[in-house]
């Protein structure tokens, strides 16, 4: 994965920006996403549906310049579709049609010849786990399987960037569990680029190495899932043995201040301190520390710090 | 669960270029029509008249080589005129026009009936099933979609006009032996394969449009019954109140002035003196006066497959084969009764081509507002 986000970028967007009557969609976008993962997160209207629709070529920008795989979005917007996978939010379906028709259907408008596309249906049918349903009609499938077979559809023709948009939406738990896994692996074994958008952020976690925050069609935050979560060197997370009011007493005293997280003590402590001052205090007061690790910012903070400043 | 687990494999053949993308919607849509039993029972009585046709060409073509075999089926032939029968080389286009223009006729029924059965699903169910993104994120032009989805109804329409029509001229010309029969048929059949094309197109796009009308297929069938039959109903009622009209009129002033010049279009002023056979003449002049009127009566426009008819007429002459046949006839009285009976409509083709093309417009102005792309769709 390391490689892969090493990799040139394979969306290259400078400047964009997109006008619905007085909405602003896209407000002077510039991203670039580079192979591997990426996560699309921003609240309802920030402007991440309009983003992929605009890579899809779906939508012509009214500033700004873009590339896909070096290909125009202005100009090679087919080209670029030949060689992107779509899994749409919503429920989506080809009527009246088999699942395996569905699959080889949806290949065939990529492209591919009849009888290829009929294979590769099959073998990307048992791959999302739908291929003992595959002579089912379509409209009888359950939401799970819909979404697994939104994505057999997307995969059928093996872009190099699949994109999922809102893929876990409505499912339960098991059928959740299963699309993050098959996401996962496409995108950590495949070698296949994927741009994941959810409102779910542990899904989003999950699967990506990389995010991108989107609020009012702007770009507030990009980077390493990783580096966003910062580790604060000055507060720490503390589970003891004992009951946590009395040391939280004792260590308040000492200058540290303390939260309540359950049974976890979220503790700050003074500047020019270490957490040896924590150590200390619980020999000092007899008490058994059983974890203790530096306090690291969650994604769901990142993503509501990063709305709120915008 | 699967015994074996199949992994993910990835794919190395080519994708094919853009310029035939349409045919894979349209393969798709054909091949999902033909599970419809129904339909494939509607094709098989369809194809009833071009049995017909295949067999009057090859008669006609046996009837112009003189062959014995026809020495049994003339006896069936004497409703013709015995001109017609002793040269049939001479009248052999005039024949080919009307048989075609009478084929076309019933054709055109079962296009409609086929319209209704293949046409109303084809794109409200992809906007029942929220399908259009899953068209539109792939390498696929709305055009590509419109042409793939009016190409299933351009199938289905064209295996029961435009494939007769071409198999019964192969036929005709077979059975005929003669290169002239195979050189005048020649622009008879396209003529009949454009009239094919024109019903293809005006009510394959008509369909398609009130398709992206409406989610249920109970009121996109009515709407399109009303388009046909409705139609034509209301102009059948509207041109017959007409020609009530006309009529009262006309004998009003006969039996007010017993004795009138009436002008007659054909033959110049005649009279019409009161006594015997006053009436059957009066009669008679009047036919004559109406066939003058309708050369200027619009109402036929308001039938939809009427106007694709006239076109139809126009593009195989039929018109003029009945004026070519109606020479024949030794009485002028005769001559304009067979042109009343048989011929017409007889207003201008362009008014009915004019009243197509502004329901084209109409149609595809529909389609670009009801199918949009993903860029305006949630």
């Amino acid at each position: 994965m390391d490689e892969q986000n090493d990799g040139l970028p394979i969306i290259e967007l400078d400047g964009i920006s997109k006008i619905f009557g007085s909405v602003t969609a896209l407000d002077n976008l510039s991203i670039k996403i580079r192979p591997g993962a990426t996560g699309l997160l921003g609240p309802n209207g920030s402007g991440k549906t309009t983003l992929i629709r605009t890579i899809l070529g779906l939508i012509k920008p009214h500033s700004g310049r873009g590339k896909v795989f070096g290909l125009d979005i202005r100009t090679r917007q087919l080209d670029i579709r030949r060689q992107i996978g779509f899994a749409p939010e919503d429920d989506a379906l080809f009527p009246g049609v088999h699942g395996i028709e569905s699959v080889a259907y949806a290949g065939e408008l990529c492209g591919m010849p009849h009888s290829e596309a009929m294979q590769r249906a099959h073998e990307v049918l048992d791959y999302v786990g739908l291929g003992e349903v595959r002579y089912r009609k379509v409209e009888s499938y359950s939401s799970g399987m819909k979404q697994r077979l939104k994505l057999a559809a997307a995969i059928v023709h093996d872009p190099r960037l699949l994109i999922m948009d809102e893929p876990t939406n409505g499912m339960d738990p098991a059928g959740r569990e299963h699309i993050l896994k098959l996401a996962n692996d496409l995108a950590a074994n495949k070698g296949m680029s994927l741009i994941f958008s959810s409102h779910l952020l542990p899904d989003v976690e999950a699967v990506c190495r990389r995010i991108l925050v989107l609020s009012g069609g702007k770009l507030l935050i990009e980077g390493d899932i990783s580096e966003l979560k910062k580790v604060h060197p000055s507060s720490f997370d503390l589970r003891l043995k004992e009951s946590t009011a009395t040391f939280a007493e004792h260590i308040r005293a000492a200058g540290c201040e303390v939260e309540f997280l359950g049974e976890i003590l979220r503790v700050k402590i003074p500047a020019g301190q270490t957490r040896e001052l924590l150590w200390r205090q619980a020999v000092v007061h007899g008490v058994q520390i059983r974890h203790l690790r530096p306090q690291q910012s969650t994604l769901e903070e990142v993503f509501l710090g990063a709305v709120e400043h915008a | 669960m699967p015994i074996v687990e199949q992994g993910y494999q990835h794919w190395s053949g080519r994708l094919s270029g853009h310029t035939w993308r349409w045919l894979t919607v349209a393969r798709q849509g054909v091949r999902i029509q033909f599970r419809n039993r129904f339909l494939r029972y509607l094709l098989f009585a369809a194809w009833t008249p071009a049995f017909l046709l295949v067999c009057a060409l090859s008669i006609w073509g046996l009837l112009e080589r003189k062959s014995k075999a026809m020495s049994t089926i003339i006896a069936f032939l004497r409703f013709m005129n015995p001109h017609v029968i002793r040269q049939p080389q001479y009248y052999s286009s005039e024949i080919w026009i009307l048989v075609y223009g009478y084929f076309m006729h019933v054709e055109l029924m079962f296009s409609m009936i086929l319209v209704l059965v293949v046409g109303p699903g084809l794109i409200s169910q992809d906007l029942r099933v929220n399908a259009l993104p899953l068209y539109f994120s792939r390498p696929l032009r709305r055009i590509d979609y419109f042409v793939g989805k009016w190409a299933v109804i351009g199938f289905f329409i064209g295996m029961v006009t435009i494939l007769p029509t071409i198999v019964a001229y192969l036929f005709g010309a077979l059975f005929s032996l003669n290169w002239t029969t195979v050189i005048n048929g020649l622009p008879i059949a396209l003529s009949a394969i454009a009239y094919g094309l024109v019903i293809c197109i005006c009510a394959g796009t008509l369909m398609l449009a009130l398709s992206g009308l409406s989610r249920n297929l109970r009121y996109i069938a009515l709407l399109w019954l009303g388009v046909w039959f409705i139609s034509s109903v209301m102009s059948a009622v509207l041109a017959e109140s007409h020609n009530g009209a006309l009529r009262s009129e006309y004998f009003h002033k006969v039996s007010q002035h017993p004795v009138v010049r009436l002008a007659n279009p054909n033959t110049g002023a005649v009279p019409v003196v009161q006594g015997p056979g006053y009436w059957r003449k009066a009669w008679r002049h009047f036919e004559v006066y109406q066939w003058r009127a309708d050369h200027h009566d619009w109402r036929p426009l308001l039938s939809f497959t009427g106007d694709l008819s006239r076109v139809g007429d126009h593009l195989l002459g039929t018109n003029d084969a009945w004026k070519k046949l109606a020479a024949l006839e030794p009485a002028q009285r005769q001559r304009i009764r067979l042109l009343i009976h048989f011929g017409g409509p007889w207003y201008p083709w362009y008014w009915s081509a004019a009243v197509l093309v502004g329901l084209w417009v109409i149609s595809v102005g529909i389609l670009r507002w009801s199918v949009r792309s993903l860029d305006r769709l949630k």
